[in-house]
């Protein structure tokens, strides 16, 4: 009994976990970083997805000048002043999203590959330097992000082992210097290609074009321009002018080409993609997003048109052709009339094929199936949210996730393109244009345009207006408005124009130029005054 | 340190081992309040030797001077008289609820109440025998000074307990349960009510202490029942009753849901000429036809409940033994809410050598809880259409598909559901009597508990849809927790005036669970469901695995001088592995004094005074309520497909922040309490103070998102509770044929945070609140911060920016005239736990009648409750709560109109004060004549009503639970019970 006493204490309390991971015993070897190069791709893909509706990304392409909510009854930027508020909760889902998900895992990949103790898993310089590469490519692609939305935000470049609660927002042009100089080495050690199996990796022209982005931010032109010349002459990318992919031989254009199913990879043929997030139907992993349903972009963009009735009282029916999409972001009629003017008819990027501007009754019981919809009977039709022009760019195969649910079937398994060279180009040419360089400016929008068959634009016609207008016309859908016209200090002004809701138009204030800075964020860092932006106290 | 004491120890026993040892012959008589009683257990503890009366309620027994005889018989409080000088000693049994000889369970151990030094609250079974419940804590709820029991109307489900409120932020505030001396992990709902002889609750340091690191949300000892006589005794219960809601939620009428449609598109700017501006062509076609939907009705059923009981029990001169099963099959009231329980119990006990005793107790328990539960049911609107012709339900409630408002119904048809949850627990033991040393005895526990639960889903094909619907999924999961002890126990008398009782303990005990949940998707066929996952098409499998272990040492002294003042010194060691590495023992010491003052000769004498008690204790417990790993550093898995038809690739990413420094919480506990009878025992109570300060918190901090992670396990600051609770007992009235007592228990608690981060960014020298976590130096732990309500704003009233007549005014704390975050938010009151709990409890008995009465109530918290619907789309048809909306006709100074899209994401707060009845039951017991005619030992049927009222201006569920407008509401049970032993 004394024995058992006095036995020894020796018993094992010391954990080892038996079911999770932790970066120490993962990030050992070349597998380890590849994983979480993985796990980095996972968090950016859900800045499309990771939340459904209202409080997500539809808020990143509402409350523009090419679209407004489409949803009346949804109160996003109905009233700026009431609507986006450091309370709101967008507001912290993008910060959080940046921060917790986006910088922590790139952060780790950096701090743990730099590390001596590691140095012999790496083949050599290269391989090692690859792999931080592509984290700083997320880096820089969250800092930019956040700069461009919030203004002044703090840099994070390191990872935390015990709270912290004294954060200040560095200056803005800070972050973008700081994200510039991750893209530099981002674009000296990137791959320039990867191999089929890999496509959705980062490769070196995505860093020189995020790079381009960012330099135009800082004011320095001809580094942007370098860096964008650097993607445009690398041989490895073109404008597509023939049909090309999947779809080719079906009626269509080269245009619509670009964003058929299965034509967003390089591998499909399609040589203008940089940066492609990846969606893969049935395939663990191949979704993401809140409801593990795919691309929302078909049920965000399309009309509400199952609330259409033909004249015979038929509602129209969901198809899988269109899918059930319900104008949460409505395009305006600045996007579907105004910007096409005279190339209305021989753009291509406006034919019948890439913006579908008559639909047909589609209920089969109706004596009115397959007949079109008349601008006689529109006086009974809401067409705000249930019947306008369909972006055929958003269309695609509908996921199977969504498909069990009858209100998610406007999710797509379709790969959604960040990056691609049409972008470069009007990337450089507003580096042009910036720097008073109009002639090289317009000859790199026409270089766009003639892909599009629109008529030319003379030199003396481009200005930041004529750039946002074309970056329209060409990435409807693909960039990310909100941020395009933070970025470019033009949000207040071309929705106080171009909006077409009254409300949205009049309720936005000159502060709204910048995202207020989340109440929460605030609150937690009492350690330090986390100011707020101008305007929203 | 742990040596020493047991240096110490052995020490002590050989010293007291001196003293006399003598034996004696002691007899004498035991009557119960009708006379002598046969078959009562008389044992003397030192000598060993148990016997019971015979016919005329006589026993002899060989017992030592020093010696304490036990009296026990079932339906009777045990006694422990000293033996002393005396040769004959004849005792009175009673059936009455206080009684000082009472054996009160204190861990490790048993006392008399007039002996205990700390504050235990015994909670007899009988005061609820006479009542349905299925569940321990419905038994508890209300009764206990300073413990709040919840029951979240669930059939069969535990409800949440809270001893003396909330200490920890975020670490578990559930008190520890000890089931015949064994830590319980399994939850409380796995327990038969009826097997339980007794429970004590453990409040302050000194009689928790033993428990040590995991005592520091108080303590609940649980035991179970042992045969008591020699006759053999057949007991069987049983009740059925039938249930329906204890308080309703006000709802929409039709008429006010058509009122509330028509003015939101009013206030909207949208038409609302007629009824088609604001009501789906469904809808109008279902009202044209009378077609109403009552949202109560679509997702609840009948709730019947009934419960069998039956045990045997009884004791040779060698062997006790009790043994038990019960089946209870109660429905809830939400459609498919339901739990089956069976349980079978065996305790038996065998004195196989005069120094050896064996026993084991052991019980099995099956719960099936399965069910898919209805969805937000009061979303249900009126109008709307649930089924398709063919009585399948539809996905959605308007056929148009045009919102998005999910049928609650949908998944509780379609998906079919099996929860069965398993648990044997047993605890064998053996006491070894030292030979040649009185009183000095070692016993051995070591108590495994395995469970072993799984739910299995499968959902079928909609047969209206033309994708493929179905997927099923099964989870196992497997619990093993053991523990083993030693435990040596020494008693002593010296002489007349010193008494000694020594517990030493070493003990070691571990956790261990692991799960794995297989899903499978796109069957090729649904007739199988789950039971052929391979139908599917889509795999993916996840498990998941932990374990903990734990390393304790205790010693305990108790010391009576005199037997009116008595001291308890107890210091417990004990090691966790869910600490981190440097951080994983702790010790906690405990010390009390009680000073028995009717025992002194100043009160001896007086008349009023029969027995008064002071106590005071002080000591230290611990918390480690935390799951395994919390300190380490750990990675999440994700998935991510490269390339067009690639296969899935991992994908690891940091989802939890390290903390090396992660140590125990510790509860430092101060309690005076004065326990007292008067008047020949008419009036008898306690009084409790207490203050409590718990540091190092365990805390789930909220971080800053930059820090990259949302929270982080951390010990932090500190919190005080203190508190007062009183216990009174009176009997009213008394005569030869009608008694009234009253049971009147009171509590306050008054709970604080002192300190979080000793912090002062600010610098305006005091220390900094954590806003975000909303924790406030001064303020209760669960406080609403937000911004103070000040009406609605009106036409012509002067608008912020952006407002307009109808939209909430908040106040403008700091009167600068613009709403800041920063100035103008502040704690409005207290969440989480009242500031006073009451319950009195009124027994009249008349005859062979007993009624009993049973009022509880809470006041002085609010919550936030969504009164106003979906600010981001009201116009959705959703029904809710009609608590009112403004409109220009009637401008409501408290609600704001339909289309406010509150800015400032403030919340609506209502109080959750109620006053309930409880309990009423009325119970008839048959007389002598009628039980000697049927052969009877006794007999007893009752009638009983649970939660019959509730006063309250809450308008969710339940004030008590605070469910809301969705929430489950509690029971209001009807029942009909009988009671027999022969």
């Amino acid at each position: 009994m004394v024995a058992t006493l006095s036995c020894s204490q020796k018993d094992n309390l010391t954990e080892v976990p038996l079911s999770f991971l932790s970066s120490d015993n993962v990030l050992n070897s070349k597998q380890g970083f590849e994983q979480y190069i993985t796990g980095i791709h996972e968090a950016a893909r859900t800045q499309l997805n990771m939340i459904d509706y209202n409080d997500g990304f539809i808020n990143l392409q509402q409350g523009t000048d090419v679209a407004c909510n489409g949803e009346l009854a949804l109160i996003n930027y109905g009233n700026w002043v009431t609507y986006l508020t450091p309370t709101r909760p967008v507001v912290a889902n993008y910060w959080n999203w940046a921060y917790r998900q986006m910088l922590v895992r790139s952060n780790t990949v950096i701090a743990y590959a730099s590390k001596p103790e590691l140095s012999g898993i790496w083949a050599n310089e290269a391989e090692k330097n690859a792999i931080i590469a592509e984290a700083k490519f997320f880096r820089a692609y969250t800092h930019n992000f956040l700069a461009n939305l919030y203004g002044d935000v703090p840099i994070v470049d390191t990872i935390y082992s015990a709270p912290k609660a004294d954060f200040v927002r560095s200056m803005r042009k800070d972050v973008y210097q700081f994200a510039a100089s991750d893209l530099e080495f981002a674009s000296q050690w990137l791959p320039e290609t990867v191999d089929k199996q890999h496509e959705g990796r980062i490769v070196k022209a995505a860093a020189d074009h995020l790079l381009s982005e960012v330099y135009i931010s800082l004011g320095e032109y001809d580094k942007a321009i370098a860096s964008a010349s650097k993607v445009i002459n690398s041989g490895l990318y073109q404008l597509m002018t023939e049909r090309f992919g999947l779809h080719k031989d079906e009626p269509g254009d080269v245009y619509g080409d670009l964003f058929k199913p299965g034509n967003q990879n390089r591998s499909s043929g399609n040589l203008e993609t940089i940066y492609v997030w990846q969606f893969e139907d049935q395939t663990p992993g191949g979704q993401g997003g809140q409801n593990g349903a795919g691309n929302p972009s078909l049920r965000y963009w399309g009309p509400f048109y199952v609330n259409v009735k033909d004249p015979a009282g038929y509602n129209m029916l969901v198809v899988d052709s269109l899918g059930r999409s319900v104008g949460g972001v409505r395009p305006t009629n600045y996007f579907f009339y105004d910007i096409w003017a005279k190339d209305f008819n021989n753009d291509i990027r406006n034919s019948e094929y890439n913006i579908q501007r008559t639909h047909y009754y589609n209920n089969p019981a109706s004596p009115w199936v397959n007949t079109p919809v008349l601008e006689a009977h529109k006086a009974n039709i809401d067409t705000f949210r249930m019947l306008f022009p369909r972006i055929r760019k958003v269309l695609g195969n509908i996921s199977w996730k969504g498909a069990i649910s009858a209100v998610n079937r406007g999710y797509t398994s379709s790969d959604f393109i960040v990056y691609r060279l049409a972008e470069t180009y009007l990337l450089r040419a507003e580096a042009y244009m910036k720097k008073g360089d109009l002639d090289n400016a317009a000859a790199d929008i026409n270089k766009v345009r003639a892909r599009a068959h629109a008529t030319p634009v003379a030199a003396s016609d481009v200005n930041m207006d004529y750039i946002l207008d074309e970056r329209a016309r060409e990435l409807i859908t693909e960039e990310i408005r909100h941020v395009t016209l933070a970025r470019t200090g033009t949000l207040v002004e071309r929705v106080r124009k171009y909006n077409m809701r009254e409300d949205t138009r009049t309720t936005i204030q000159d502060y709204h130029k910048f995202w207020p800075i989340p109440q929460s964020a605030i609150d937690a860092n009492f350690d330090a005054v986390l100011t707020q932006n101008p305007g929203y106290n | 340190m742990k040596k020493l004491s047991l240096f110490f120890f052995l020490f002590l026993i050989a010293v007291l081992n001196v003293f006399s040892q003598q034996t004696k012959v002691v007899s004498g008589i035991v009557s119960g309040p009708d006379g002598p009683l046969a078959g009562v257990s008389v044992s003397a503890k030192l000598a060993g030797n148990t016997v019971a009366t015979n016919e005329q309620g006589k026993y002899v027994i060989t017992a030592n001077y020093a010696d304490t005889l036990l009296i026990s018989a079932i339906g009777y409080t045990p006694m422990q008289i000293s033996v002393g000088d005396r040769d004959v000693i004849d005792v009175d049994l009673s059936e009455r609820i206080t009684s000082l000889g009472e054996v009160v369970v204190v861990g490790y151990g048993t006392q008399t109440r007039r002996n205990v030094t700390g504050s235990v609250t015994k909670v007899s079974m009988k005061q609820t025998e006479n009542l349905p419940n299925t569940n321990v804590t419905q038994a508890l709820r209300g009764r206990v000074a300073g413990v709040q029991f919840i029951d979240n109307g669930r059939p069969g489900q535990s409800g949440s307990i809270l001893i003396r409120g909330v200490r920890s932020l975020s670490g578990s505030n559930a008190p520890l349960i000890i089931v015949d001396g064994i830590f319980f992990n399994a939850g409380i709902q796995n327990i038969n009510p009826n097997d339980i002889e007794s429970m004590e609750v453990l409040k302050d340091a000194s009689a928790s202490a033993i428990y040590g690191s995991r005592a520091a949300n108080g303590v609940i000892l649980i035991t179970s029942k042992k045969g008591s006589t020699e006759k053999p005794q057949l007991q069987i219960n049983l009740f059925s009753g039938a249930a329906d809601r204890a308080h309703k939620v006000k709802l929409l009428t039709p008429e006010r849901y058509i009122e509330r449609m028509r003015d939101y598109n009013i206030q909207a700017g949208l038409p609302a000429a007629q009824l088609s501006d604001y009501l789906y062509p469904s809808e109008i076609a279902n009202m044209e036809a009378g077609h109403v939907n009552d949202h109560w009705k679509m997702v609840s059923q009948n709730a019947p409940l009934v419960s069998v009981d039956a045990s045997m029990s009884g004791r040779t001169k060698k062997t006790n033994y009790y043994l038990s099963g019960s089946y209870t099959d109660e429905k809830g009231l939400m459609l498919n809410d339901q739990m089956k329980r069976l349980t079978l119990r065996s305790n038996i006990e065998n004195q196989i050598a005069n120094w050896l005793t064996i026993g084991m107790n052991t019980t099995f328990i099956t719960r099936n809880e399965s069910g898919t539960l209805p969805a937000a049911s009061s979303n249900i609107h009126p109008y709307s259409t649930l089924y398709y012709d063919d009585g399948e339900p539809r996905q959605y409630m308007l056929p148009e598909d045009q919102v998005s408002q999910g049928n609650p119904l949908y998944n509780a048809l379609l998906n079919k559901n099996e929860t069965i949850i398993n648990n044997i627990f047993a605890n064998f033991y053996a006491i070894v009597k030292i030979p040649k040393v009185n009183g000095l005895q070692y016993r051995l526990n070591y108590s495994p508990n395995y469970r072993w639960d799984h739910n299995y889903n499968f959902f079928r094909q909609d047969k209206h849809e033309s994708s493929n619907t179905t997927s099923a999924g099964k989870f196992h999961r497997e619990d093993f927790d053991w523990v083993m002890e030693h435990i040596i126990t020494y008693t002593k008398q010296l002489g007349r005036n010193h008494r000694l009782d020594l517990t030493a303990l070493y003990g070691m005990d571990g956790r261990s669970s692991s799960s794995t949940t297989a899903n499978s998707e796109l069957f090729a066929s649904d007739i199988l469901g789950w039971d052929n996952m391979s139908l599917g098409t889509l795999f993916t499998t996840t498990s998941s695995a932990s374990k903990q272990r734990g390393v304790s040492s205790m010693i305990r002294a108790n010391y009576g001088f005199k037997d009116r003042y008595l001291f308890t010194f107890t210091m417990r060691r004990d090691a966790s592995s869910v600490f981190s590495e440097n951080n994983k023992y702790a010790l906690f010491p405990s010390g009390a004094v009680s000073w028995l003052l009717s025992d002194e000769g100043f009160l001896e004498k007086n008349r009023l005074i029969r027995y008064l008690k002071l106590r005071l204790s002080y000591g230290a417990v611990g918390n480690q309520a935390i799951s395994p790993y919390q300190s380490l550093s750990a990675s999440s898995i994700t998935r991510y497909v490269f390339g067009d038809g690639g296969t899935s690739s991992l994908g690891v990413y940091p989802s939890q922040m390290p903390n090396n420094n992660l140590k125990w919480e510790s509860t430092y506990t101060g309690n005076i309490g004065v326990d007292f009878e008067l008047s020949e025992g008419r009036i008898g109570g306690s009084l409790e103070l207490y203050s409590m300060k718990t540091k190092d918190l365990l805390v789930q901090r909220s971080l800053p998102a930059m820090t990259g992670f949302p929270s982080v396990w951390t010990n932090l600051g500190a919190t005080t509770n203190k508190g007062a609770e009183i216990t009174l007992n009176t009997i009213n009235i008394k005569s030869r044929a009608f008694e009234w007592s009253t049971n009147f228990v009171f509590s306050q608690n008054k709970n604080a945070i002192r300190h979080l981060y000793y912090s002062d960014a600010d610098g305006d020298g005091k220390e900094d609140d954590d806003i975000n976590n909303r924790w406030f130096i001064g303020q209760p732990v669960n406080v609403a911060y937000d911004y103070v309500f000040d009406g609605i704003y009106q036409k012509g009233d002067t608008y912020p920016p952006g407002y307009k007549a109808g939209d909430v005014r908040v106040k403008d704390l700091n009167g600068d005239g613009n709403i800041t975050a920063a100035a103008d938010r502040t704690v409005i009151g207290q969440t989480g736990q009242p500031k006073y709990r009451w319950g009195i409890n009124n027994t009249f008995e008349y005859g062979n009648f007993s009624l009993n009465v049973f009022i509880n109530g809470m006041q002085g918290w609010i919550s936030s409750i969504d009164l106003v619907g979906n600010g981001l789309q009201n116009d959705r048809n959703f029904n809710r709560i009609d608590h009112g909306w403004w409109t220009e006709e009637n401008a409501s100074n408290s609600m704001p109109s339909l289309i406010y899209t509150n800015p400032l994401g403030h919340g609506y707060y209502m109080s959750r004060n109620f006053v309930r009845l409880q309990d009423l039951s009325l119970s008839f017991n048959f007389p002598g004549t009628w039980r000697k005619m049927l052969k009877l030992t006794n007999a007893r049927i009752f009638l009983s009503g649970k939660n019959l009222l509730t006063f309250t201006k809450w308008p969710g569920a339940d004030p008590e639970s605070g469910a809301n407008q969705n929430g489950i509401p509690l029971r209001k049970m009807y029942t009909i019970g009988f009671n027999v032993s022969f």
